[in-house]
């Protein structure tokens, strides 16, 4: 750890200024989901004051003082909101929503304190979308403590995250649930998936996360359980820095001398290797056998790095920082800002009890022996590091009526890991194996975004808004090794030989993986205010592009021997490929680098969506406020890549669906204030197969042993969705939600296992499937026990029931294997759904101090789908129970220090097969130990 | 899909690849092409039929398959190499389901599979720069044909390890035990095996559901990776096969393969498993396989070379043994109750065994973990209790038991074999 990033940090050089001294903010349309421009504010009972511009955003420049601020706008509701403290060097934050006044009485005056504003402030967005979402603002966040987005995300209601990772909405993941940054599409970083993984991008970065759960025409087509929007920070209204540092200590993993990892290049602690683990052969070396030319083998052999065994080291704890910095500037009438934000996180992990990858099979021969019979145990330890570096930079240029956003965000993720694994086999084969895993998976994504907002029109009644952008996305596996050596041991001395022995334990091999997405996206939203049926109403319409390159390599190399008795190593890998042990062509012995790569794992695809929407927000009555809309999506993929068999695909066009989706959401209001709702959608909504799946690809997975094979005839899935909700907005914050929905999906497609071919996956559009479920969601201020007034509650709840139909090989496979007494049901659950999902949370809020007491959990969640005599594996509840405490101080408490316990319960995370009258037995369990961080931060 | 064809061009194997250079330290080490041009080349599907002559050597490039209705001939000395070549690109011999091979060589005019770095020529029966310890330098021949294999799942087909389920001429099985998959005689396979991963491999020669119209006599494998002959149910007899040097099991039997194996040697190397690996049915349907005149010959080198392993569900009866030079510790294992039940049930017979330099306590019976098996402490571990008893199973093979210096297979029809010219016994 000596480049501890001081380095990094000394980059930074911060200087502490006095900013204007003030209000700001930003004043919200209650009729619609939108600011409120030209809105005036004044100081009440003086001639001070100011208007919004365009983005519905104000400034208005104050001595240190106690205030009442007056917001009115023609049409609306004027309201006063009292005690807004201002003191010297900060800009108060305030934020308003005005509703539009009801008849043409005289002008309605609503006074509320700025506590109360600002708490009711964070739901606004939600009540006056006409979408049905959830939004996650950045004040919740920092309350959990969440660090990446992928842990924030849960605590939005019917949300669930897998394997840290994966973020499934209603039960709903992969191809169902889609992630897009600022409003666009953006490439995955998983060659096995089609969404995004959420755990690299930090909170740090972030404006705010929503979650849209039902589709307007203005949103992409092809999400079924929800698009979260990761929205990154604005620039600031005024001169601003931060700067964050903090620790996190585990016990079980930090500070260990048994850790595992592997050599280290000069660069893995930035997030990237320096070229130590690029494959040292040109791309078009061609490697022979020691048969063919044996000078050149071992010339090849030497090239290559010889460490393959994981070392034993110290583990250092996890450590972060992050730094912002932005300004807004005036230049004539003009405003130009700037934001600059850099975030870095190390993280440290350890098992030294990981059971993963075990297999359990029912007893094909006698179907009344209800035991599982263990096929493979396999348990270890295993070390990772894990360093995520992310960067911001953005500038924007505002006129009085335009604005312009330049933003370019790049992420740097390594994680290295080293394990050492035991594995022994009963059934298929029936041997012990040690197997030494190095692997160093690193994965980058850089967007750019370049953004207009303009406000057109003699009445500013016309909206115009676009953004182009451009994003790479990358995820290299380098020099993934697995050296597996067989062990035997004595039945008298219990003296263990190891040997490598390729067709019981595997050959010892290395792999590089490449994967490469670029995507071009651009969008354009044109808006128009008007009036219809005598009330205000909007027109929207657009068009978006997006286009899409994904390039997926596999090298793979293999390290045989010739003449060589491989018990003289002991097992140790290093000695494999040390100087004496490799192949000599003088002695016709020792180990030798054969090259494995096959052209069937490769593949080159692009798609393109070109769509285009109308929709129309208007009101029928004052009660009811509906949007109907239309969108067109025209989608095609082009495929390049190679069978096994030789048979071919040029840039052929796979998938050409011009489609039409319409959507419907009505809201009722139940009483004037609208802040009782009633909502309702119907939309219909499609997904479409990944690049891998529409593919001829026939890739062989080394981890599992599995092959995926492509299926070029896959269509897309074609989903009916219906919601309905209820929304009641309290005081303080408070508010409670309803909701049920009901999805209908059409050809869904699912992963399913080949019955005449063990171990081989394909694919397939399978018979329908629904989806349907509801949530609960409250949230309560105390108040009303005496004494509470600083304690929030919250609790929300998801109930979520799936229902897929089996595969003509599934059902078939399930039925040759079920127990005496046991039938078939004629459904299963989808995989990843959880039937229910959990969130509490009580907070408490007084002066600087904070605390935070959070419960997750969610109900056992199908993860691997069974196949044949290999039954269904079940991620089980993970009960997380964590407490945050932090303290605001000094001037302004500009100065906060967070203590934060995760993992109370001490839990472990495990899976497990369970099969008809058995207990279960384990798929894989580790447990994550439990968290201590500290970490202090400061704006000034 | 690709024709079948003929290219009487040299084939310029390595040097097309060796265009662009990039000026990295990674440069590309230069290849020179110094292998011999080749006359013929097979490769993707035979959908017509056709002979190999043996007037030239013949190369196979990649996975070469012989499909439904099609006859490949195979006239006798006819010598095919195939190219290098790892996982789904290594060079094999497909015979799919209604597709036939006819490879009826001679014991004078052999008909041998091997690698293209064999520097053997026409009219040779064996090159001199390999030996039996050369491995894994290409797959392997696959015969697939219609009879019956106890399936899991009682599946009617299966797809054979090693290939993709994309491609359906890997299926075998089907409910024709007398299925006709043509002839293999004389034939002589070496050098192959190559691995497609853990438990994924291909054997030197594969036969998935081959029936008993089909010959299959005088085989040899030598120095293959993987097990030497595979079945894989099937009702096909086979006779006067030869296994040498493989680097897994020598006769490995599968999903009920319900023939006979007659008059049979497998001679251990240096890296070589167990003899004989005999598996059980994987369906409800039943059969026993017979081997009858066998010789194994063993070595004290390899580390795990056993005998004999009798596991999951086995049935059928080995006899008319003679075993020699195994080490000490070598046995013949029932592997758990559910096999030795089998025995008990006299589903499992053993007859006449001379060994020599051991005994009757090369039979052993073990038991299986049913607790505890999946945490790291053996210590911990809840095994079966073992079942014959009074007299146990080692017991009891004192009356199937000799010693002796002979017995087992007619070594004499080997004279015609590679491993006969090399001394291998």
């Amino acid at each position: 750890m000596k480049n501890f990033p001081l380095l990094l940090l000394s980059i930074f050089f911060f200087q502490a200024t006095f900013g204007q001294t003030g209000v700001t903010g930003t004043i919200n349309d209650g009729e619609f989901n939108d600011v409120l421009p030209f809105a005036n504010i004044l100081v009440k009972d003086t001639q001070k004051g100011t208007t919004s511009d365009f983005e519905g955003k104000y400034t208005l420049e104050l001595e240190p003082g106690t205030y009442t601020l007056v917001y009115s706008f023609v049409g609306y509701q004027t309201k006063e909101i009292t005690d807004i403290v201002v003191t010297e060097g900060q800009l108060t934050s305030t934020n308003v929503t005005l509703s539009a006044s009801t008849g043409q009485l005289d002008e309605v005056v609503i006074t509320t304190t700025a506590r109360q504003n600002t708490e009711a402030a964070v739901l606004s967005f939600q009540k006056n979308s006409v979408n049905l979402l959830d939004g996650l603002s950045l004040e919740t966040i920092k309350k959990t403590g969440a660090s990446d987005i992928a842990t924030a995300v849960k605590n939005v209601p019917g949300v669930s995250v897998q394997g840290g990772k994966f973020v499934y909405v209603r039960g709903l993941g992969d191809r169902y649930t889609k992630s897009i940054l600022n409003g666009v599409d953006v490439p995955g970083l998983d060659p096995d998936r089609n969404t995004l993984q959420l755990d690299i991008f930090p909170t740090q970065i972030l404006e705010n996360v929503i979650v849209i759960k039902a589709a307007t025409a203005d949103q992409p087509a092809d999400f079924t359980g929800g698009v979260i929007d990761i929205v990154t920070k604005d620039i600031p209204t005024r001169e601003e820095y931060s700067l964050s540092v903090g620790a996190t200590y585990n016990s079980d993993f930090h500070f260990k001398d048994d850790y595992l990892a592997s050599e280290k290049s000069q660069t893995d602690f930035l997030g990237f290797d320096d070229g130590l683990r690029d494959n040292p052969l040109a791309s078009n070396q061609v490697v022979p056998l020691p048969q063919e030319n044996g000078e050149i083998v071992e010339l090849i052999t030497q090239r290559f790095e010889e460490r393959l065994a994981a070392q034993r080291e110290n583990s250092f704890m996890d450590f972060n920082f992050s730094a912002t910095a932005g300004n807004q500037y005036d230049i004539g009438e003009n405003k130009f800002g700037y934001l600059a934000s850099l975030s870095y996180r190390n993280e440290t992990t350890y098992y030294d009890e990981y059971i993963d990858g075990q297999i359990f099979r029912k007893d094909e021969a006698d179907k009344s022996n209800f035991d599982l019979l263990a096929d493979r145990t396999q348990n270890g330890e295993l070390g990772s590091n894990n360093v995520l570096v992310s960067a911001l930079a953005g500038l924007s240029l505002k006129s009085e009526k335009s604005k312009y956003r330049f933003n370019v965000l790049h992420v740097q993720n390594g994680e290295s890991q080293a394990s050492i694994f035991r594995q022994s086999n009963f059934i298929i084969s029936s041997n012990n194996i040690k197997k030494d895993n190095l692997i160093y998976t690193q994965r980058s994504i850089t967007n750019g975004l370049l953004s207009g907002k303009h406000s057109l029109g003699e009445e500013s009644d016309w909206t115009v808004e676009w953004s182009l952008s451009p994003t790479l996305a990358r995820i290299e596996d380098k020099d993934f090794r697995v050296t597996p050596f067989r062990i035997t041991t004595d039945p008298d001395t219990g003296e263990e030989t190891f040997t490598i022995e390729p067709s019981e334990s595997g050959i010892p091999s290395r792999f590089y993986r490449d994967l490469e997405e670029i995507s071009l996206a651009g969008k354009l939203d044109i808006e128009k205010k008007h009036s219809l049926f005598g009330f205000d109403a909007k027109a929207k319409f657009g068009g978006a592009y997006t286009f899409k390159n994904r390039t997926f390599e596999v090298l793979k190399f293999s390290i045989p021997s010739l003449n060589f008795p491989s018990a003289t190593l002991n097992g140790n890998p290093d000695l494999l490929l040390a100087d004496e042990n490799v192949y000599d062509p003088d002695t016709n012995s020792g180990f030798y680098i054969r090259q494995d790569s096959n052209d069937s794992d490769s593949f080159d695809s692009d798609m393109s969506i070109a769509a285009g929407y109308v929709s129309e927000e208007f009101k029928v009555t004052d009660w009811l406020n509906s949007i109907v809309g239309v969108r067109f999506e025209q989608f095609t993929l082009n495929y390049t890549g190679e069978r096994q068999d030789g048979s071919s695909l040029d840039n052929a066009e796979i998938l050409n669906t011009p489609d039409f989706f319409p959507s419907v959401n009505l809201i009722f209001d139940l009483n004037e204030d609208g802040d009782k709702k009633i909502r309702t959608s119907y939309s219909r909504t499609t997904a479409r197969p990944s690049f891998k799946e529409a593919s001829l690809a026939e890739i062989f997975d080394p981890i599992s042993s599995t092959t995926f094979i492509g299926n070029i005839d896959l269509q897309p899935t074609y989903i009916n969705n219906f919601d309905l909700r209820f929304e009641k907005y309290g005081e303080s914050g408070d508010f409670f939600a309803l909701s049920g929905f009901y999805k209908s999906f059409k050809d869904p497609i699912e992963l399913s296992f080949i019955r005449r071919a063990y171990g081989q996956f394909t694919p397939l559009n399978l018979g329908d499937a629904t989806v349907f479920g509801g949530e609960i969601e409250v949230r309560k201020n105390l108040g009303f026990i005496r004494g509470l007034d600083n304690m929030n509650f919250n609790v929300n709840f998801s109930l979520i029931e799936s229902q897929q139909e089996y595969s003509e090989d599934e059902r078939e496979g399930r039925l040759d294997n079920l127990r005496e007494g046991e039938t078939l049901d004629d459904t299963r659950q989808l995989q990843g759904q959880s039937p229910f999902l959990i969130n509490l949370g009580l907070n408490y809020e007084d002066e600087g101090w904070n605390a935070g007491l959070f419960y997750n959990s969610q109900g056992k969640t199908l993860q691997i789908v069974g196949a044949g005599d290999v039954g269904d594996v079940f991620t089980l509840p993970f009960h997380n129970v964590k407490l945050n405490l932090s303290k605001s101080f000094g001037e302004n408490n500009n100065s906060t220090i967070s203590l934060k316990f995760e993992n109370l319960l001490d839990d472990d995370i495990e899976s497990v097969y369970q099969s008809f009258g058995t207990e279960d037995e384990l798929y894989s369990r580790w447990n994550p130990g439990q968290d201590i961080s500290l970490s202090y931060s400061v704006r000034f | 899909m690709k024709k079948f064809f003929l290219s009487q061009v040299a084939l310029v194997a390595f040097s097309l690849l060796l265009i662009g250079c990039s000026s990295d330290d990674n440069d590309p080490i230069d290849v020179s092409d110094d292998v011999d041009p080749v006359d013929s080349v097979i490769t993707g599907q035979i959908t017509e039929d056709i002979t190999l002559t043996n007037d030239v050597i013949w190369t196979l490039d990649g996975r070469v398959t012989v499909v439904d209705g099609v006859t490949l001939t195979i006239d006798p000395g006819t010598i095919i190499k195939a190219l290098p070549g790892q996982e789904a690109n290594a060079s094999v011999l497909i015979i799919a389901r209604g597709g036939k091979i006819q490879a009826n060589g001679t014991s004078s005019a052999p008909i041998i599979f091997t690698s293209s770095t064999d520097n053997i020529e026409l009219g040779q029966t064996a090159g001199t720069n390999l030996d039996e310890n050369d491995r894994g330098l290409w797959g392997g021949v696959i015969v697939l044909g219609r009879a019956r294999a106890s399936l899991s799942g009682d599946a009617p087909e299966n797809q054979i390890e090693g290939i993709p389920a994309s491609d359906t001429n890997g299926l075998y099985g089907g409910t024709n035990d007398a299925d006709d998959s043509g002839a293999m005689n004389y034939v002589s396979i070496r050098h192959g095996g190559t691995l497609i991963g853990e438990g994924n491999e291909i054997n030197g020669l594969t036969l998935g559901g081959v029936g008993s119209g089909t010959t299959i006599s005088n085989i040899e494998v030598v120095g293959n990776v993987d097990d030497g002959i595979e079945w894989f149910g099937g009702a096909v007899n086979s006779s006067n096969l030869l296994v040498w040097a493989q680097g897994d099991d020598g006769l490995d039997i599968d999903e009920a393969y319900s023939g006979t194996i007659s008059n049979s040697l497998v001679i251990a190397g240096d890296v070589s498993d167990h003899a004989l690996e005999i598996d059980g049915p994987a369906g409800s349907f039943q059969a026993a396989f017979e081997i009858d005149g066998l010789t194994l010959i063993g070595n004290t080198t390899t580390e795990n070379g056993e005998y004999a392993d009798f596991r999951d569900g086995a049935l059928g009866t080995v006899r008319n043994v003679y075993a020699t030079g195994f080490k000490a510790s070598a046995d013949v294992e029932l592997d758990n109750n559910e096999v030795s039940q089998n025995f008990l049930d006299g589903l499992i017979t053993f007859e006449n065994w001379v060994l020599n330099g051991a005994d009757n306590t090369i039979f052993v019976e073990k038991v299986a973990c049913i607790e505890n098996c999946d945490d790291n402490d053996p210590n911990n571990d809840v095994t079966e209790e073992i079942i014959i008893l009074d007299p146990t199973f080692t017991e009891r093979a004192a009356n199937w038991t000799t010693t002796g210096t002979s017995g087992g297979a007619n070594t004499g029809v080997f004279s015609w074999t590679y491993a006969s010219a090399k001394g291998a016994f």
